[in-house]
């Protein structure tokens, strides 16, 4: 329990003093009983940022989405020869490794090069692929590029985050480097025009021209180390037990050859299957799922940000006594503190930072991120509620020798909550929308699960198209019936 | 001689720099109908709503059946506000609930007078004031006239020693002041102890048993009905009586 306490203030204080500061704190605080825990478990949780293929990417299998490719039949291997059940979580690549560091998943294969600099902050295993880097362009413009060479004025697309990079910032000169999360979104930049190539791993380049007869791949001639070029599992720093144990699955592997010889040819047929029926009907389930999360975490968010609300509110109205005033200072602050604080950070906050106290899944996690988010915003909607009843209601009630607690509760507060009840809706609505912030922790809310329609079916817009007339369809629909219950409301 | 209900000591009442009641002091027994009258502004609203501490006094004291109002803690001034019945200019009912929950909140929240009883007694008082077939009714499908009988019949609820009247007739329309003036005609018949600022000068010839003439922060005259606008003494009132009466 103690150790807890210290991680969170650790945690606490790296996030005003910077990141790179978490990573060495809460890895040397772990102590290596990291392999009898994973066996005890049962099992390996794999965290993976699935839009790489053929590394990781997701396919639709009898109707269900799951993850694969060559680095999750790796991961597989090694939970078998470890005798543990794999379980693999999606996430987005720049928030694999923290994951890794706050117990998140215990294992990361992603495509990701043991680079120095990550060193520091996790263990890697030996590598299990060696590959290199090409640059996909459009087919169009074959004769104009050749090499990495051949950008000057123009701009190279990578992951952010990812070797490629920075590998591309550094080799080039003239040459703009654009990060984005996604390769999917890097590949729709290149087919809109908007940046000339696109830096990755040579196995991917491949499954996307093999995908797509608009794209071709170049070689990148970038002056590389081996281990630039190598993809290994990562594991918290100092789980030395689990590494060693992983390490004689990843040597196996290396000395039978396994990736080349059956990995990468079965993600190559969920490429094929994959790609077959791109139609977006197609995908209805995965929209679905989006839909039902979507409405689940907006849904619970109003439900609990309006009882948070409730109490904000009373306590930032809160008169009197120093306990009184205590509480409306502190009910103030945390308001503004909300209110000033972006959304995005407040989810991680809440995945990353509590997760190192009580292991919350990413649903609940975002579901109470963003209830903590709305009660904020609900609480000042529901004071200006307050504050629009007429006086003359409270000093009725006051005469009539009501206290002024029974006020707020049987005469003030009921007027109150039909006052807000318009920008109650809105807030339903906007969170609605909002609370796509969440696929950032994987949740598979609309755009959680447009991206993988993307990466899945390598179009890049439609997807986009598809879930913006859903997201308007549902903001739509809810407000008509907002309106509705409104009018029944003012005609009571 | 009887004992004052409410006694007022050099009450003064300050907003800011604006010094509204400069020094009050005048008493109200039991069984009497008070009329205050005066010019706009001149304080009288803000007079009432110190005797039930609606308003609390910048300095005085006010003495509701011999207990310094001023004095006591919030849970005391709510018992004793109960025994203060007020009726205010804009009836001030609760309008998301029916005219029987208005009448009836108060009993069971205040006084935790079961479901049954309060009931029961809401339709006794509503009988009381006409308006017993509008018990379910929400205030906004009220006249004004209605309105404020009802505000009436909710004050009633409480079982009050006094009712405050603060202008309960300035905002209704003319054919509606008569059916509220016989209520109050009525409650005061029965014995009611009455403080009302109106200036409904037939009401208070007819019911006062004394008229306060309030100008300027003081209660310029305290006389009968008769006197008070056949005789006024102070320049203030002839003036203030010419200008009404005209
Ligand atoms: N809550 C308040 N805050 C500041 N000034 C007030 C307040 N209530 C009344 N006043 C001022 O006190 C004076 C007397 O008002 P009021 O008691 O309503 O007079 P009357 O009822 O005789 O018309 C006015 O000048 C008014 O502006
Ligand atoms: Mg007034």
């Amino acid at each position: 329990m103690k150790k807890r306490l210290v991680l969170f203030l650790a945690l606490m204080l790296t996030l005003v003093m910077g990141v790179s500061t978490l990573t060495t704190t809460t890895a040397s605080a772990a102590s290596d009983n990291s392999l009898a825990k994973v066996q005890k478990k049962g099992t390996l949780v794999m965290g993976t940022s699935p839009d790489y293929p053929p590394y990781e990417f997701q396919a639709t299998v009898h109707g269900k989405t799951k993850i694969v490719g060559m680095d999750v039949a790796v991961g597989q291997k090694i939970a078998k020869d470890l005798g543990v059940k794999l379980v693999v979580k999606s996430m987005s690549f720049d928030s694999l490794l923290v994951a890794l560091q706050t117990g998140k998943v215990d294992m990361v294969i992603s495509g990701m090069n043991p680079t120095p600099a990550r060193r520091k902050n996790v263990s890697f295993t030996h590598t299990y692929y060696q590959g290199g880097y090409s640059i996909v362009i459009n087919k169009s413009d074959k004769g104009i590029y050749k090499d990495k060479d051949s950008f000057v004025g123009k701009t190279i697309g990578a992951q952010t985050g990812s070797t490629m990079y920075n590998e591309s910032k550094k080799q080039t000169s003239g040459t703009t480097v654009k990060g984005m999360t996604s390769v999917s979104d890097l590949i729709l930049a290149l087919q809109s025009h908007k940046i000339q190539g696109v830096a990755m791993e040579k196995p991917s380049a491949q499954a996307y021209v093999a995908n797509n007869k608009e794209l071709a791949a170049i070689p990148s001639n970038f002056d590389l180390s081996a281990s630039d070029t190598s993809a290994a599992a990562a594991f918290a720093k100092g789980s030395t037990s689990l590494v060693q144990a992983a390490n004689k699955s990843v040597d196996q592997i290396k000395r039978q050859n396994l990736v080349n010889k059956t990995y990468l040819p079965a993600a190559g047929k969920y490429l094929k299957t994959n790609t077959v029926n791109t139609s977006m009907l197609h995908y209805w389930k995965a929209f679905l799922t989006g839909v039902e999360y979507t409405l689940i975490i907006t849904v619970c968010s109003v439900f609990f940000g309006f009882i948070l609300g409730v109490l904000l509110s009373l306590a930032r109205m809160a008169r009197g006594g120093v306990f009184k005033t205590a509480l409306r200072w502190l009910a103030t602050a945390y308001v503004e503190f909300i209110r000033g604080t972006p959304m995005m950070v407040q989810v991680m906050f809440v995945y990353f930072g509590l997760g190192l106290i009580v292991n919350l899944p990413a649903l609940a996690s975002g579901i109470i991120a963003i209830s903590l988010n709305s009660g904020a915003y609900i609480a000042e909607y529901i004071r200006g509620g307050i504050n629009s009843v007429d006086d003359g209601q409270t000093e009725a009630a006051r005469s009539l020798g009501m206290s002024s607690g029974t006020t707020m509760r049987y005469v003030v507060l009921p007027q109150a909550l039909k006052n807000i009840w318009p920008s109650l809706g809105n807030e339903f609505i906007t969170l609605i929308k909002d609370s796509s912030i969440v696929s950032i922790i994987g949740v598979s809310e609309l755009i959680f699960q447009s991206n993988i329609v993307r990466s899945d079916t390598y179009r890049g817009v439609a997807p986009i198209a598809v879930i913006m007339v859903i997201y308007f369809v549902l903001t739509f629909t809810a407000s008509r019936l907002l309106n509705y219950f409104e009018r029944k409301m003012q005609h009571d | 001689m009887t004992k004052p209900i409410i006694e007022v000591k050099n009450l003064a009442k300050s907003f800011g720099d604006n010094q509204v009641l400069k020094d009050i002091t005048e008493q109200v027994n039991p069984g009497q109908v008070i009329v205050v009258i005066g010019p706009s502004g001149g304080g009288k609203s803000t007079f009432l709503r110190c005797l039930n501490l609606l308003e609390h006094p910048t300095s005085g004291e006010v003495d509701f059946a011999g207990e310094n109002l001023t004095t006591l803690d919030d849970k005391r001034v709510n018992e004793l506000r109960e025994q203060m019945g007020m009726v205010f200019q804009g009836f001030n009912l609760f309008p998301n609930m029916t005219v029987l929950e208005n009448i009836k909140l108060a009993p069971m929240k205040v006084k935790h007078v079961d479901d049954a009883a309060a009931t029961k007694q809401a339709h006794e008082l509503l009988k009381q004031v006409n308006l017993d077939d509008h018990a379910d009714a929400f205030p906004t499908s009220l006249s004004g006239g209605q309105a404020q009988r009802v505000a009436i019949a909710r004050a009633l609820a409480m079982d009050p020693q006094v009712m405050l009247f603060d202008e309960p007739t300035s905002a209704l329309d003319p054919e509606m002041v008569g059916e509220v003036l016989n209520v109050m005609q009525e409650l005061a018949k029965q014995g009611m102890t009455m403080v009302v600022v109106t200036h409904e000068m037939g009401f208070a010839k007819s019911v006062a048993d004394r008229v306060w003439f309030m100008a300027d922060g003081y209660v310029q005259e305290n006389n009968t009905p008769d006197e008070f606008f056949s005789n006024p003494q102070t320049d203030r009132a002839k003036d203030f009586l010419s200008k009404i009466l005209m």
